[in-house]
């Protein structure tokens, strides 16, 4: 990349340069100011934000939202069992998808065409949730922390994006080659086509990850305790009791004033306490998209 | 397929071994992270050995703080002798419920507003408990209400003359929801008089837009009027249907979708030509610029907030609300009035009506229900009769005694005002105990002074009182709560409703904002009868001559 | 030159694959030992997926028998009378079909036309900045919207579009559009529902064509370079067919969502003002669930819902296969 045929640009890639720099500074201000305004809106005074007076520097500066959020000692207890099922779920869920997907990815393989047809079936059709609730209780799955783990571990979107992946873009010759030097699909698999295919792993692990931080279904259908619920019931729990009903006036008086102040700061205060862990996951997975984690091990 | 059972067997016996482990190992950090947390939880767990376990779903408000902390409720079941594990559900009720409900997954008791609808009872028979002998053998307390309040027995009872949900009577709200206010110091800082027509409305809210009403040397950022966001399913409180009472519509529990009751026979306003004439002057005064143009778009939060203004400064002229502080802060609550009841016009002679809310306010269904299965029903009817008992009900509405009530000693007792002087008094009371979302008796001979919040609610009624006081409760009143439809018809009404909903909040947000009912108005009115609106009318006045002739 | 030759790696590990699925098939019934015992490793790598999919995603299918009976809790769940087409015939013929089928299909395939290549487009630019601080930072910046929950981007709309207080409700009046509610008119409601997704979604969708560019043989651009391909063309013809295969699966994905809304975000915009737009069948389904639990109604409305999107699905997959030998199974 570094030669130094790049230094003369020629008019045409000049134009496209500034073209590149015009649209990324275009994304990039309206993707981040309203980001930014979730981030000053969280530290300001709810009426004020409602009320449009909020637009570029915080007001009404208070840390009301934040307080009020992690004054809940539940959110704690929703931070660990959220890290433990994230962590444990994406573990079983590659563990599952990525043998499979390599399987899918096999042409050679007989009943490929089937299986895959049995997989897209069930994206679009389902029993339905009491059916699937009657399974689990009988599984006793119910109210245990299995529940966010093992049912639907396998997602038959991502198994087929990481399908697509090995069998695009292993070369069919490394297969050959490495067949001939004895090697079984599972050592193939584990030693070869997993090192080659570190970008699509971390995109589905990524996915994965994502999806188990932010599941929140499975918590409202099939949790009873407090204690094993995740961080996303207990945000909205705080979220809905800092919000503003307007049944609840009218039923009898509740809560009006008191929540109004601060109903936006919690709202938006929520937004940050959940995805600033995700946040920090990130960088760690970018590093694979960096160009050049193919080629190596190919030529070796 | 055998074979397939098998392996399903196989692998779900695995799977329930591991799920089993772990339930254990959750259930016991949960139990031990609430007894940490409340000293009251632990003693009652310790001195419960020869207590009756019961399991309970509470639907709270999610103001309300744990169970665990409340007083109030550690005594009852302690006199009740029992030891309930609480699941306390905040949110998405209705969703978790559907699927509860169809796997018949439910625990012993389920307390809550209407938590377990008469819908529910219909569809799912077997699965709740009769309670008519357990009341009669557990339950004094609920007996007393019975006798004392016969409607709460009627409003309990089935079609099929079974009680499977509990109701309550919370004696002091008022008899609307609905309360009119207008800036007085608007009106005084333009030399204006209190409105008393639709005409003398219109041109006081002109003078609001036109003029520097507030003061503030902005002549534009006065919002002359405002009202609730109008939902898509249908009308709700403090909005202007309120002004159907001008022309003698009485609207009952805010008459959502549109049904009410005149001179005994059931009709609805969205094909009334009365109707027409509030929308058409609600047009009026939109296309003049007196409503909030964001008033159909704003959510309740802003809604609310835009009332507050800016400090000393009053956004908002004329609008509705529960009560005045809540409407629009303790700051500009000073500037407003309460409002009675808009004539329609200078020479009109029809008796002005308004929104009737006292049953719904003051009454409520099905607030606890009993699992069929459960294994230990007296003590679960023991339990909910000491909730019934009316000292206790007391606190299930303000909270517990010494912290929320002051015993006066002379057999009185008083709300106490809110121990943290940030909150306002409703907060208080939402955030210390069940609140209006618990069964509850509250005799009308038990000695209670109230909250200030209260006591106001009380005072901006009073100008809507004479035209309250003048409806005819017996046949201008839709008993909405005191019918029970059954299964198949509520069914085939609720459809209609869903659909009608559909075509009249559309129209009528597209009539205020931009006009055109004259145009439309016949054909609509055909479409709401393609509907099925006149087969529900039909229906629901069958219900209601039947419902008529046995109260007689 | 070198750019054909660019392209062989790509291609060829589709045209030999092509290969050995036609020629090379054996006839069917005598060879079904021999296939599975060469491949039963393949098989125990598959089998826990498989186990998986089948106990959580087909036993529970029993369930969808609802759509054509009547739900009677005393006879179990799917014990109720035989109603056949019953609910899909009321459903058909009810007062809100014609516009619930026009709305949900215009907002859905809206979706897919401008939803569908914004990743594409975003993935190729980020790929081209060549500045590594600057393209993390944006890299991360466009994927942070999607974790933002519903029910807050809906939130922000209503805060940043009110006419009267919003940022962009300012920008309207300045650019002479003062009077346009963007949140009370028929006609905004599909652009900006649809370009709110786009902003939340575009950055997270394109994570997936960046680990496919990335996987991209370096040699292929220096091979460009020295055939002195400007940057456009390299995108054109390195670029592009790289993602192609990515690009086919997920459009035939995508096409199995023609009447697949989302139900929250369409409920949470809807006003009573943008009603004869904004309601689908998803929220019609909602609103018949609330006010009874109508179980054999809904499912019979879900069921119809699921199998047009699968005839649209299985049909593009056809083509899919036919044209470009890319399909999904």
């Amino acid at each position: 990349m570094g030669l130094p045929v790049q230094k003369v640009k020629s008019p045409g890639e000049r134009l496209f340069d500034l073209f590149l720099i015009l649209v990324c500074a275009f994304v990039f201000l309206i993707v981040a100011y309203p980001l930014y305004f979730v981030v000053i809106a969280s530290v300001s005074d709810s009426t004020l934000v409602a009320t449009g007076k909020v637009t570029l520097f915080p007001r009404g500066f208070s840390t009301f939202g934040y307080e009020e959020i992690f004054r809940d000692a539940r959110i704690w207890v929703g931070y660990r069992n959220t890290v433990v099922y994230t962590f444990l779920g994406t573990f079983v869920n590659l563990l599952f998808t990525l043998p499979a997907a390599y399987v899918l990815s096999r042409r050679e393989f007989r009943a490929r065409r089937f299986l895959l047809f049995f997989f897209v079936f069930t994206m679009f059709f389902n029993g339905g949730l009491i059916p699937t609730y009657i399974l689990m209780k009988d599984l006793h799955l119910t109210n245990s922390m299995w529940v966010f783990i093992l049912p639907f571990s396998v997602n038959v979107y991502n198994l087929i994006i990481t399908r697509t992946f090995f069998e695009t873009s292993l070369p069919k010759e490394l297969y050959e080659a490495a067949a001939m030097d004895g090697c079984s699909h599972f050592s193939y698999f584990l030693k070869v086509a997993l090192p080659l295919s570190r970008a699509v792993v971390s995109v589905i692990g990524l996915y994965y990850l994502v999806a188990h931080w932010n599941d929140f279904f499975t918590g409202l259908v099939y949790i009873r305790s407090n204690g094993l619920q995740p961080l996303q019931i207990v945000l909205r729990d705080i979220l809905l009791s800092n919000q503003v009903f307007a049944e609840g006036a009218g039923a009898g008086g509740a809560a009006g004033g008191y929540a109004q102040r601060y109903a936006d700061q919690v709202k938006y205060g929520v937004i940050i306490v959940s995805t600033l862990p995700v946040l920090l996951v990130y960088p760690f997975i970018q590093k694979y998209f960096e160009k050049g984690v193919l080629i190596g091990s190919v030529k070796g | 397929m055998k074979r397939g059972t098998a392996v399903l067997l196989a692998l779900s016996m695995g799977a329930a071994l591991l799920a089993g482990c772990s339930g254990n190992d959750g259930g016991g950090g949960n139990a031990g992270g609430n007894a940490g947390g409340s000293p009251a939880e632990a003693s009652g767990g310790s001195s419960g050995a020869a207590k009756v376990k019961l399991k309970a779903i509470i639907t709270k408000h999610p103001l309300t703080q744990e169970l665990s902390k409340m007083e109030w409720l550690r005594q009852a079941e302690e006199r009740a002798g029992v030891d309930i594990e609480w699941q306390e559900v905040t949110a998405d009720w209705g969703q978790k419920k559907g699927t509860l409900l169809a796997s018949g997954d439910i625990p012993d008791l389920i307390i809550g507003p209407n938590a377990i609808t008469d819908a529910d009872y219909a569809q799912f028979p077997g699965l709740f408990q009769d309670l008519t002998e357990l009341i009669a053998k557990d339950a004094p307390n609920v007996q007393k209400m019975f006798e004392a309040k016969p409607e709460t027995k009627v409003i309990a009872t089935q079609t099929d003359g079974k009680i499977y949900g509990l109701p309550k009577y919370q004696r002091f709200w008022p008899a609307t929801a609905t309360r009119q206010f207008i800036n007085q110091k608007w009106l005084d800082n333009l030399g204006l008089k209190m409105p008393t027509t639709w005409d003398e409305l219109y041109d006081v809210l002109v003078a609001f837009k036109e003029k520097d009403a507030n003061g503030n040397g902005d002549a534009n950022d006065e919002i002359p009027m405002d009202f609730a966001p109008v939902g898509t399913l249908g009308f709700g409180y403090f909005q202007p249907t309120v002004l159907l009472g001008s022309l003698g519509i009485t609207l009952s529990d805010g008459s959502g979708q549109g049904y009410f009751a005149e001179d005994g026979k059931v009709k609805n306003f969205l094909v009334d030509e009365r109707y027409k004439q509030v929308v058409e002057f609600l047009n009026r005064c939109f296309a003049a610029g007196l409503i909030n143009p964001e008033a159909f778009t704003q959510d309740y939060t802003k809604f609310q907030s835009v009332a507050r203004g800016t400090g000393e400064t009053a956004k908002v002229g004329f609008s509705w609300g529960w009560e005045v502080t809540d409407r629009f802060g303790n700051a500009l609550a000073p500037q407003y009035a309460s409002m009675p009841p808009l004539k329609a016009s200078a020479d009109s002679t029809v008796q002005t009506s308004w929104d009737y809310d006292y049953n719904s306010l003051n009454y409520g269904v099905n607030m606890a229900t009993m699992s069929a299965k459960s294994k230990h029903k007296d003590a679960a009817m023991k339990f909910v009769n000491e909730l019934y008992d009316p000292k206790v009900s007391m606190q299930v509405l303000f909270g517990s005694l010494g912290t929320n009530i002051a015993d006066n000693g002379d057999g009185s007792y008083k709300v106490l005002p809110p121990a943290d002087a940030s909150m306002d008094p409703g907060t208080w009371k939402w955030t210390s105990t069940w609140a209006d979302n618990g069964p509850m008796y509250i005799a009308d001979d038990l000695k209670l002074t109230l909250g200030t919040d209260m006591q106001s609610v009380g005072k901006q009624t009073e100008p809507l009182m004479p035209s309250i006081d003048a409806i005819d409760k017996d046949n201008d009143v839709l008993p909405g709560m005191f019918i029970k439809y059954s299964k198949d018809d509520n069914n085939a009404m609720s459809l209609v409703n869903t659909n009608l909903m559909n075509l009249a909040m559309a129209k009528f947000s597209q009539w205020v904002t931009k006009g055109g009912i004259d145009n439309e108005w016949d054909s609509y009115v055909q479409n709401a009868n393609k509907i099925g609106l006149p087969q529900n009318l039909e229906m629901m006045q069958k219900y209601y001559d039947d419902y008529k002739s046995k109260t007689k | 030159m070198a750019l054909q030759s660019g392209k062989a790696p790509i291609g060829a590990s589709g045209v030999p694959a092509k290969g050995s699925g036609t020629a090379a098939r054996p006839p069917r019934t005598a060879n079904y030992r021999k296939a599975f015992a060469r491949d039963y490793p393949l098989w125990l790598m598959i089998a826990p997926a498989v186990a998986v999919i089948f106990i959580f995603n087909y036993v529970p299918m029993y369930g969808i028998q609802l759509a054509f009976r009547d739900f009677d809790f005393t006879k179990g769940l799917t014990g109720g009378e035989w109603r056949g087409m019953h609910y899909f015939s009321q459903f058909v013929h009810s007062y809100m079909f014609a516009d619930l089928m026009r709305n949900t299909l215009f907002i859905s395939l809206a979706t897919i036309v401008f939803g569908f290549p914004a990743p594409i487009a975003l993935a190729l630019i980020l790929n081209q900045v060549k500045w590594k601080r600057a393209k993390k930072t944006l890299q991360t910046t466009v994927y942070l919207p999607h974790f933002i929950s519903v029910v807050v981007m809906v939130g922000l709309l209503n805060v940043l579009l009110s006419p009267n207080t919003g940022i962009v409700g300012h920008l309207m009046d300045a650019l002479g559009y003062g009077d346009v509610n963007l949140l009370a008119s028929t006609k905004a409601f599909v652009p900006v529902y649809i370009l709110s997704d786009v902003w939340q979604h575009c950055g997270w969708n394109s994570i997936v064509y960046l680990a496919a560019l990335s996987a991209v043989d370096p040699q292929l651009y220096d091979a460009a370079k020295m055939d002195g391909a400007s940057r456009w063309q390299t995108i054109r013809n390195v670029d592009i067919p790289a993602l192609v295969p990515t690009i086919v699966i997920l459009f035939i994905l995508s096409m199995g969502g023609v009447l697949a809304t989302g139900f929250e975000k369409v409920f949470l915009m809807q006003n009573t003002l943008n009603l004869p737009v904004s309601e689908v069948i998803a929220t019609y389904v909602y609103k018949i669930g609330i006010v009874s639990n109508q179980f054999s109604y809904s499912a019979a409305i879900g069921l119809f819902n699921t199998v047009i999107n699968f005839a649209f699905l299985y049909a593009v997959n056809v083509l899919a296969r036919r044209f470009s030998n890319i399909s999904l199974w």
